[in-house]
């Protein structure tokens, strides 16, 4: 009220107003420019709609007609780390593609085998093999699988109408081999392709520790504060997302696993509290139960990453930043190396990539030489994307023989 | 050139630019024509022929500016509904400002307040929310829009017992809404959580708001709309249209549910809350001041700019969601042209500020009311960046947008309605307030409290959205790290309580201790 005589207060009857000043010339320039770069942008994300589209159409060409080329660069890709680039094997080790009876029966059983794989001895050539051939049903699709076939036939079986196999046949064939599980060695074999030479027979299965009653009662329905295995890795130990799959990684790796949690020295809430429900026996004998288990592949790759980048650093690694490539330690196509070095191949990708970005960030180091923590801590967050993503798409561990038939057949994918 | 989505996008936007600037230039070329007829005509009047008593060089100019709404009897109609508004609000913002302390207090100590499932966080930040939006912001709005557009339009409010009924409603469906969401019982979607059946009551009571506002405009007694009007009417006609089509029940499911539910989120904010704020700040900044604003056809590129801009900014929140590229797309560029509409404001009510510094310090109301002014700039400037997706990607899921949203919604326009309230009531009630040290206190308690909010919590979100972009360090990282920040959001946020029991108390002041005024009622200090 004091400030009723202040000269400049208005007074109450004042009514604002707006004076009629143009609009200033740099605000004209600001709205002209975010124009611009307005219309850059909306046209510009058109652009990137356009380049999905035709990636996803060209991914679908490719899938529905390969080229014979890629029928080479599948081989190379997934056969010829073993069966070598010239398809004559491995001696004592790998039987030979090249003069094999097997080949000579035409490309559908080599679908067969492609997707079913092999696990027991089997005679190719005069020789005997302990074969162990993981199934590529999760790793390649139909044509691919048809246009492998049709590739191993033409080069190295003596018909030259071989080359007889299509997508859709291996579709068909998907479907009936589906519960089958791997061949049961030569013998198996020499039911479908009567031109087989005399096959060895089949070694009794070994007694495994999964008839152990106390094991599958910690796997299937737990004890206590030891929730049952199966409730997250699943009935078959194949894993899910972040969940690993443990079927098939060494038994030693696992029990070493069970351990670390238990001590702390690997962090994880829910394992630390199952681990330390665990006797040191029970550990051992989970380990070797996992061990045994052999279940197709239900991973993929799901993080988005650069399957290519991922293949160059699981097959060669990446020296200028000093990654030594994966399978170096974690043997050829990524299966484990016992005791020490888990598989890799079919390993879910979340849970591989969260492993990598836990190795790297020092949350877990309860490796020997403290070697992950410095190959991981190399990668940048899109490489371990893509490592992870590569080794999913991989087979599994080549199978053995299939007396897990009492439990159902995981669903493939 | 191939017909692309882009190109299709582009062409539009281009289009509707075109549009605009049309529109600006043949509005504001019109109004000067129709100005120049005005101002012979009223010359012509004399109009009241009471002449201001500012000896300036543009003293004709403003010798036409004058209106005196007492003695049009125009006050005294609007004086009722505006106090009743007034008051419930406060009882709102008390409450909500409450409810919001606790939520916050919990994200430092989470076993603290567990008992019962009301006092949960869910429920408290939900309740939190809806209150303050619904109950003190909405109705606090309302308050300032009846006083101001009779005022511009020269005319009494039309119904005002409508109005008393819509207040009425209004408070006991935010009442409702809040004991359903308290009880658990909500629609489950962000900003609109208020159960769709409660929602019917308060689009009820928008229409006793709408109906006297559309009434008294168009029996108006002014040629020319004064920039105030435009925000004021625009915002009661996209209000309804957002709140309803996003409220219809059954209508939308999965990724379309989650794009209604932000573009009406975001809407709230810059169609129905930034409206009242900035057309408030244009009214009473130079009202106060005494000086008119800098220009006509900027506040034209202002509001055009955010009715054309505006309605797709929200859906940037979408971001990394199953929604198509190009919609989020459209919603950035959107954000960023929001500059235009916001330098545009800037320029008409900050240099009217700037070079009149003397009154800040006359007039507490204005000191509120040109911070909060000044608030919108910085908040959408803020929102404009934080759109782009690569600060979008970092800060989005973190307590940096909590920040944002309280520079937007606080900062701004609950400060200009502290100012609004401050100015208007001691006119409506026809009373000064008794404490006037008390306006300063809770002055410097809401903004030095915000200060503390605000910083603490955009520091802590982008070091939170950085750790958790990090795929090397685990979650729990990011949780921790944000506990000295979290706390200082408490303690920042007890201050702006504190001011607000302060403002409540000011008001009970005003009615029950302040003396009668005996002539008209003088600025508040």
């Amino acid at each position: 009220m004091a400030h009723k005589s202040d000269p400049k207060r208005p007074a109450e009857i004042y009514e604002p107003y707006e004076e009629q000043a143009g609009v200033p010339l740099p605000v004209i320039w600001i709205a002209i420019a975010l124009a611009f770069w307005g219309v850059l942008m909306l046209y510009d994300t058109g652009d990137s709609v356009r380049v999905s589209l035709n990636d996803r159409a060209e991914d679908s060409e490719a899938l529905a007609n390969v080229t014979p080329d890629e029928g080479a660069s599948l081989f190379e890709a997934n056969c010829a780390t073993c069966h070598q680039p010239d398809g004559e094997g491995l001696r004592d080790a790998v039987p030979p593609l090249a003069g094999s009876e097997v080949v000579a029966a035409g490309p559908g059983i080599i679908a067969r085998i492609l997707l079913r794989g092999i696990d027991g001895p089997l005679t190719v050539a005069d020789a005997t093999y302990d074969g162990h051939m993981p199934s590529f049903a999760s790793a390649l699709s139909d044509a691919e699988i048809a246009r492998l076939a049709s590739y191993v036939t033409t080069r190295w079986a003596n018909g030259p109408d071989g080359a007889a196999s299509s997508a859709d046949d291996v579709t068909d064939l998907r479907g009936e081999v589906a519960d089958l599980g791997s061949f049961a060695g030569g013998m198996e074999l020499a039911r479908l392709i009567p031109s087989l030479p005399p096959q060895p027979p089949m070694p009794a299965p070994s007694a495994a520790p999964r008839d152990d009653a106390d094991v599958l009662q910690l796997v299937f329905a737990g004890r206590d504060e030891v929730w049952s295995c199966a409730s997250c890795h699943g009935d078959l130990g194949q894993g899910d997302e972040t969940t690993p799959r443990l079927a098939g990684l060494p038994a030693a790796y696992i029990t070493k696993q069970l351990h670390d949690f238990r001590e702390g020295t690997r962090v994880n809430e829910s394992m630390h509290l199952v681990a330390s429900g665990l006797t040191k026996g029970e550990m051992t004998a989970l380990g070797t139960y996992f061990a045994t288990l052999r279940v197709p592949s239900n991973a993929g790759a799901v993080l988005s990453g650069d399957l290519a980048r991922g293949e160059e650093l699981a097959l060669q690694g990446d020296w200028s930043i000093g990654v030594p490539a994966c399978f170096t330690c974690h043997g050829a196509s990524g299966f484990g190396v016992a005791p020490g070095f888990p598989g890799l191949a079919a390993q879910h990708a979340p849970y591989t990539a969260a492993q990598l970005a836990n190795w790297a960030g020092g949350e877990r180091h309860n490796d020997p030489l403290g070697l992950m923590a410095e190959i991981s801590g190399a990668l940048s967050t899109q490489d371990r994307r893509a490592v992870a993503d590569y080794l999913a798409t991989r087979p599994p561990v080549p199978a053995v023989a299939a007396t897990m038939t009492r439990m159902e057949t995981d669903d493939d994918q | 050139m191939p017909i692309t989505l882009g190109l299709m996008l582009a062409l539009s936007f281009v289009v509707s630019l075109a549009a605009l600037a049309f529109l600006i230039w043949a509005i504001s070329n019109r109004q000067i024509t129709v100005d120049q007829g005005d101002a012979e005509t009223i010359f012509a009047d004399g109009e009241q022929g009471r002449i201001d008593n500012q000896g300036t060089e543009a003293g004709d100019a403003e010798r036409r500016h004058v209106f005196d709404p007492v003695a049009a009897g125009i006050d005294a109609v609007s004086a009722r509904p505006v106090i009743i508004l007034l008051g419930t609000a406060t009882v709102w913002l008390v409450l909500g400002s409450i409810f919001g302390l606790v939520a916050s207090m919990k994200l430092h100590l989470p076993d603290w307040l567990n008992q019962s499932a009301p006092l949960t966080f869910g429920r408290m930040r939900t309740l939190h929310l809806n209150l303050v939006i619904y109950g003190w912001l909405s109705l606090s709005g309302l308050a300032s829009v009846m006083w101001i557009i009779p005022r511009i339009f020269h005319v009494p409010l039309k119904s005002p017992r409508l109005v008393l009924i819509g207040a009425v409603l209004w408070n006991i469906a935010v009442a409702l809404g809040g004991l359903a969401i308290a009880s658990g019982w909500t629609d489950g979607e962000e900003w609109l959580e208020i159960p769709w059946q409660i929602d019917m009551l308060l689009a009820a009571a928008g229409a006793c708001f709408i109906a006297p506002l559309v009434r008294t405009a168009r029996a108006r007694d002014v040629h020319h709309i004064y920039v105030s009007g435009w925000y004021f009417l625009a915002a009661i006609l996209w209000f309804p249209v957002l709140f309803i089509v996003a409220n219809i029940p059954g209508l939308y499911s999965g990724v379309e549910e989650a794009t209604v539910n932000w573009w009406f989120a975001h809407n709230v904010l810059g169609l129905w809350l930034t409206p009242l704020g900035v057309g408030t700040a244009y009214y009473l900044i130079p009202k106060i001041i005494g000086r008119p604003i800098y220009s006509y056809a900027v506040s034209l590129l202002g509001f055009w700019g955010l009715a054309l801009f505006y309605s797709q900014v929200g859906i940037h929140h979408l971001i990394g969601g199953p929604v198509p590229t190009w919609v989020v797309t459209l919603s950035v560029v959107h954000s960023v042209m929001m500059f235009l509409p916001v330098i545009a404001v800037a320029i008409n009510q900050h240099v009217t500020v700037a070079q009149n510094l003397w009154a800040l310090k006359e007039s507490v109301p204005l000191r509120f009311i040109s911070f909060g002014a000044l608030m919108y700039t910085m908040a959408s400037f803020q929102g404009s960046i934080e759109a782009l997706r690569s600060v979008n990607s970092i800060t989005h899921f973190t307590h940096y947008t909590v920040a944002h949203a309280h520079l937007g919604a606080y900062a701004f326009v609950s400060i200009v309605m502290f100012g609004a309230a401050y100015y208007i009531l001691p006119r409506a009630t026809g009373r000064a307030f008794p404490w006037p040290g008390l306006l300063k206190a809770h002055f410097w308690l809401v903004t030095i409290g915000f200060a503390v909010y605000f910083f603490s919590l955009t520091i802590g979100g982008v070091l939170q959205g950085l750790a958790m972009l990090d795929a090397t360090r685990p979650f729990s990282e990011s949780v921790e790290l944000m506990k000295p920040y979290l706390e200082a959001r408490s303690i920042g946020g007890s201050l702006m309580t504190l001011g607000h029991l302060v403002f409540a108390v000011n008001l009970l002041g005003l009615a029950f201790y302040a003396p009668r005024h005996t002539q008209a009622p003088v600025a508040a200090e």
